[in-house]
């Protein structure tokens, strides 16, 4: 034991920090990455080529944008079911409005994003004002936004605007344009994690709201505002699926809503609260998705798959419950 | 009055002494008695005999080891070493189900009521059925209420109940099978004068029919008044014992205090000045009342008292945590309860709940509370944070493996440290220290008097909570020693002494004015038929019969074919298989879990049957079908319950991990649809009597027959037991994990008769069938009002959440309206209902 302001071997307090904050979370993660990673390279070397990354990266890329939204959420406790809801009506709005018209799709973007925030405002006002139960208010809330969905669509997919497709499917030295945005997306939560006064006091309500509540922060502003960030998260997904998608459906949300708590949960967010790990959520995304395509690769039929996917998030849940 | 009970008391001792010596047996006996946990001797070397036929008192210090002792009597924690002998013959292991048999009964000073079951069901489920044998159970519960005073009405809930009148009814479960040794752990703390009176009388009472009666108080004029002899406990060890009638107040005040403290203190405010920093006028609010002090420059103020008597509700209220009515002023300004938020820092006593993010490392912890101080625009810098941490770190001397460590990993003195670097970083204008020391070893503790009398040199008031009178004693310039909410004693200067505050603490002997707790005493009782049944879990029922029928006339005013025979028989087919499935869900939500793989898992066994159940089978194919598929339900309901309990998953963890590889194994099993099913069995299945399915029959019979299950029986009280308060569910000697597991193996059985239902509608094994049911059920569920924190539901609530919900959908299919309005109304009923829910609910309580 050292008193801590003391430094040690010469080296400054910062760096040493950045060692320790090193979790047992993402070392389990990036170790299940790796590993997965050898393995495909040994038996299954098609599901890491070029064609195949390029093919599933932006998929991987989505699930870690709705992956953040709902680690957003859980990380105070709460827990979204609207994803669903959430991205369809993203895909829906940015796909339907313009109607093909490239000029049409700024307004789209923009009344698909005012749509999220008001979503999540009504979540967030049940759950955290209210303090209605999560499950309860945002099954609720899915049901309504799908009402949106077929107010806008009518149920029928549509084709993508030439534009949003340039931008969302696009590629530049070689990656597509979603993983860019999920990246940005990624440092951005994380900077406002770690960086800004609103991030860590965000953080700190999650890790234990009684003790936020004893210092004096605003415990259920902040837990309101969880689910309006994570609709805008859904939003941004959707509006990329749609790009990504040639003909996306209204349903497209709907098989999102599982891998999005799994990823989290394989993060090593608590499904009670605590602390969000945005890395590691990001990484499990790319774990899910890589699982499948190796899956794939070796011919394993689907059935078998989603059962790899169960073990795996069994797995992950088992080895950070016991502590 | 006081003096008339204390006359006929002393009249009973001098009755009762000749009478033991002459029996003069020992109903328990503790000889050598060692607890200690994790190094810190709780008991060490305890031998004592507790008499049939007389009252015991232990008496001692918060921390003396009588809660420990307790415990190991009545077999909740096994002593290290030592021996337990009961009438005469050893007891070894005492278990919780041994001290039941033995006739041993214990009154918890924290009552084990569950708030969510009726007066009745909390005196049912916490005794053998053999109580209520033969007789009306009202008859029985009546009775044992009236044993003590209790007047309310049976049906009330836990919740509406004031705390002295859960104290009384724990007292009354104590007492309902006349035990051998009673224990009642301070049961007058929260009891009025009259409701005192009336439970010594029933002490007496019992005493004279042989019981032992083990009375732990910290009150020396009830001892008096009640026990014919004393035991004094101090440090885990006896000071001494005595009859009640040869020993003198001041003799027994010198056994509890000396207690020898190890740390030192630093000097005292030299000058008491007149210059008032911070002054509390008639401050009132939960639990305290009219409490006004004054704290000049350089005090330190300490707030004494037996623990429970309103000192941490003080704390909170001056903290701005709790609001309260009077005036604080700070230097002279006003401050309300926002402002006291703001300006006070605050040490909470339980450092783990409400003062350290467990999960956040040594630095986050420390600057929680000035992040807004280490940056600009929001955006912080770290080396300011970390000088800021390590200066404030370094003059409170905090020792830390690292910066970066998880707090967890600190001793208690240093993770209290570390709090109190983070008041220090706020820089607030008042400190409010709850049980500063408590969990702190000796030598961190003389650091923490150190910076607390640093603190205050510097200016700002400091304000401790501490149930340590030798602690008051030394760090304190001046302490209100508070009982039943008020100040009885303002100590200063040469009187601040350990002494003088036990005294004052434990000589007091206020009762609780009755008038104080009228307003809410009377809420429960006066409350007409009406306002009952709207907090009973049957009356969402009401509303969603009338909301049914009004659709359905609405729906007949539009389109006459909407109650036409087919299209009534095809609501209620389609929800039957939602029905079953939601009964299900609902015993999950009543342990407070929930059970996302119902859906899936219905869709499995659908595809299971696929196989069996087909055309041209022979009997016995089929039968096996049918038995693959309760086994199937039976595996996956006790692998998702060993998962809650025995694997720490949390039932939305555990559901969702089995969702997913459900939906895989149907997958494995058919990859599309395939396996037609046996016409007759359909037939069978979903033959109706003239517009009624005769499965819709079966569910009803079911649900009503659950729902009696569900008030009456004894598994129905444990299941609402369990999910409305873990804790007290164990502490009346419910086994948690066989009612969690039977619970989801519950869950799971009913999805298999929702799987019967649905095979019948889609007459075909389809891996992608099935699993919408998870979300619909929980839907249907909510409609129905049961809630999910567990505790409170109803089955019939359930089914008819399912079919509001099959109607709905069919009416707005059969208007012509769009799919967009089938979500709408979806989504809109189950906010309206969760809304409105949670509103009666919160009157409820009020």
């Amino acid at each position: 034991m050292n008193i801590i302001s003391e430094q040690v071997d010469g080296r400054p307090l910062a760096q040493r920090a950045y060692f320790a904050s090193l979790s047992r979370e993402f070392v389990t993660v990036v170790i299940s990455t790796a590993a997965l990673v050898v393995v495909c390279l040994l038996f299954a070397p098609s599901s890491v080529t070029y064609g195949s990354l390029a093919g599933s990266l932006p998929f991987a890329a989505i699930l870690s944008i709705v992956g953040l939204g709902q680690m957003l959420v859980v990380q105070q406790g709460g827990f979204d079911l609207s994803v669903a809801g959430g991205v369809s009506l993203a895909v829906v709005i940015s796909t339907h409005v313009p109607a093909g018209s490239n000029d049409g799709l700024l307004p789209a973007v923009l009344l698909a994003a005012s749509c999220a925030i008001a979503a999540g405002l009504v979540n967030g006002v049940m759950v955290g004002l209210l303090r209605l139960n999560a499950i309860v208010a945002t099954i609720g809330m899915n049901a309504l936004i799908y009402g949106g969905v077929f107010a806008v669509s009518g149920g029928i997919p549509r084709t993508t605007t030439p534009l949003l497709a340039a931008i969302a499917g696009g590629d530049t030295l070689g990656i597509g344009h979603s993983i860019y945005f999920a990246l940005a997306i990624l440092l951005l939560v994380t900077f406002v994690m770690k960086k800004t006064v609103v991030g860590r006091r965000y953080e700190a309500i999650g890790a234990n709201p009684m003790a936020a509540r004893a210092v004096g922060l605003h415990v259920r502003l902040h837990q309101t505002m969880a689910y309006v960030y994570a609709q805008l998260l859904y939003c941004l997904a959707g509006i990329l699926l749609a790009g990504i998608t040639n003909q996306p459906t209204a349903f497209q949300g709907d098989s999102l809503l599982l891998p999005s708590v799994a990823v989290v949960v394989l993060g090593g967010t608590s499904l009670i609260g605590g602390r969000g790990f945005p890395i590691s959520t990001v990484m499990s995304a790319f774990f899910l998705t890589q699982l499948n395509q190796f899956a794939l690769a070796v011919g394993v039929p689907y059935s078998a798959q989603t059962i790899i996917q169960a073990l795996a998030l069994g797995f992950g849940i088992a080895v950070y419950s016991f502590r | 009055m006081q003096n008339s009970a204390l006359a006929v008391e002393s009249r009973n001792v001098r009755d009762l002494v000749p009478a033991l010596a002459a029996h003069g047996a020992a109903s328990i006996r503790l000889s050598g008695i060692s607890k200690s946990y994790s190094g810190i001797a709780a008991l060490s070397d305890v031998t004592v005999e507790f008499y049939a036929g007389e009252v015991h008192a232990v008496l001692g210090e918060n921390g003396a080891g009588k809660s420990t002792l307790m415990s190991i009597i009545s077999g909740v924690n096994q002593p290290d070493t030592g021996e337990i002998e009961f009438e005469g013959r050893r007891v070894s292991p005492m278990s919780p189900e041994t001290a039941t048999a033995l006739g041993i009964s214990i009154s918890y000073q924290h009552p084990a009521i569950l708030d969510d079951l009726s007066v009745l069901d909390n005196l049912r489920v916490a005794q053998p059925q053999s109580l209520f044998a033969g007789r009306a159970p009202r008859d029985v519960a009546e009775e044992l209420l009236n044993a003590v005073g209790l007047h309310v009405p049976l049906q009330s809930r836990g919740d509406s109940l004031t705390v002295a009148q859960k104290q009384l009814l724990e007292i009354a479960k104590a007492l309902a099978l006349r035990p051998k040794v009673l224990i009642l752990d301070e049961p007058t703390a929260s009891l009025d004068q009259d409701a005192t009176e009336m439970l010594f009388d029933r002490i007496r009472a019992v005493v004279k029919t042989g019981t032992s009666v083990i009375y732990i108080t910290h009150r020396l004029a009830e001892i008096r008044q009640i026990a014919h002899r004393v035991t004094v406990l101090r440090d885990g060890r006896v000071r001494g014992g005595a009859l009640v009638a040869d020993v003198t107040d001041e003799r027994l005040l010198s056994m509890i205090i000396g207690r020898t403290l190890g740390s030192t203190f630093p000097p005292k405010a030299m000058d008491l000045s007149a210059d008032v920093k911070l002054s509390v006028e008639s401050l009132s609010g939960p639990k305290f009342k009219q409490v006004s002090f004054d704290v000049s420059r350089g005090q330190i103020i300490g707030v004494a008292g037996v623990a429970g008597n309103g000192q941490s509700e003080l704390m909170r209220a001056l903290a701005g945590l709790e609001s309260s009515t009077g005036t604080v002023r700070l230097d002279g300004h006003s401050l309300t309860h926002h402002d006291l938020l703001r300006e006070a820092a605050f040490m909470p006593s339980d450092r783990l709940a409400e003062g350290l993010a467990s999960s956040l490392s040594v630095r986050e912890n420390a600057s929680m509370a000035a992040l807004e101080t280490f940056g600009s625009l929001g955006v912080l810098r770290r080396t300011k944070e970390l000088d800021q941490v390590a200066k404030a770190f370094t003059s409170l001397a905090v020792k830390a493996p690292s910066i970066e460590a998880p707090v967890t990993s600190l001793s208690g003195g240093n993770q209290q440290k570390v709090v109190m670097a983070r008041a220090l970083l706020s820089k607030p204008r008042l400190i409010v220290a709850d049980e500063p020391t408590q969990g702190v070893d000796v030598g961190a503790r003389a650091e923490i008097y150190r910076i607390l009398r640093e603190i205050t040199n510097s200016g700002t008031p400091v304000v401790i909570n501490s149930s340590d009178a030798m602690e008051l004693e030394g760090l304190c310039d001046k302490v209100v020693v508070m009982s039943r909410g008020r100040i009885v004693r303002t100590l200063a200067g040469n009187d601040v002494a350990e002494a003088n505050i036990i005294a004052a603490a434990l000589g007091a002997e206020r009762h609780i004015d009755a008038r104080d707790e009228d307003s809410q005493g009377d809420g429960a009782a006066a409350r007409g038929g009406w306002r009952h049944f709207v907090q009973t879990d049957n009356a969402p029922a009401v509303p969603l019969a009338i909301v049914t029928v009004l659709l359905a006339l609405f729906g007949f005013s539009q389109n006459p074919n909407f109650l036409s025979s087919f299209n009534v028989a095809n609501i209620l087919t389609l929800s039957t298989a939602l029905g079953f499935i939601a009964v299900g869900q609902t015993i999950a939500l009543l342990l407070s879990g929930v059970d996302l793989s119902v859906g899936p898992l219905t869709g499995f066994l659908v595809v299971v049957a696929s196989f069996f159940v087909n055309d041209g089978q022979p009997w016995t194919i089929i039968l096996a079908g049918f038995v693959l598929m309760v086994a199937g339900a039976l595996a996956i309901g006790t692998i998702n319950g060993c998962l809650v309990r025995f694997a720490n998953f949390t039932p939305i963890a555990a559901t969702l991990a089995m969702y997913i590889g459900l939906q895989g194994f149907s997958f494995l099993l058919r990859d599309g649809p395939g396996g037609y099913i046996n016409a007759s069995v359909v037939q069978v299945i979903t033959m109706q009597v003239g517009p009624i399915p005769l499965a819709f029959v079966v569910l009803v019979a079911l649900v009503l027959g659950a729902e009696y299950a569900l008030r009456n029986t004894r598994p129905g009280w444990q299941l609402r037991a369990v999910g409305s308060d873990e804790e007290s569910a164990r502490r009346i000697g419910l086994r948690i994990d066989r009612i969690v597991v039977v619970g989801y193996i519950g869950s799971s059985l009913l999805a298999a008769l929702g799987a019967v239902m649905l095979m019948a509608q889609i007459g075909v094994g389809d891996p992608q069938q099935g699993v919408n049911y998870t979300l619909s059920s929980i839907t249907a569920v909510v409609l129905g009002g049961t809630s999910l924190r567990g505790g409170r539901g109803t089955f019939i609530g359930t089914a008819l959440g399912a079919l509001l919900l099959t109607e709905v959908l069919s009416a707005a299919a059969f208007l012509g309206l769009s799919q967009t309005y089938q979500y709408v109304f979806q989504g809109a009923l189950v906010m309206i209902a969760a809304l409105i829910y949670a509103a009666v609910r919160e009157r409820g309580r009020g």
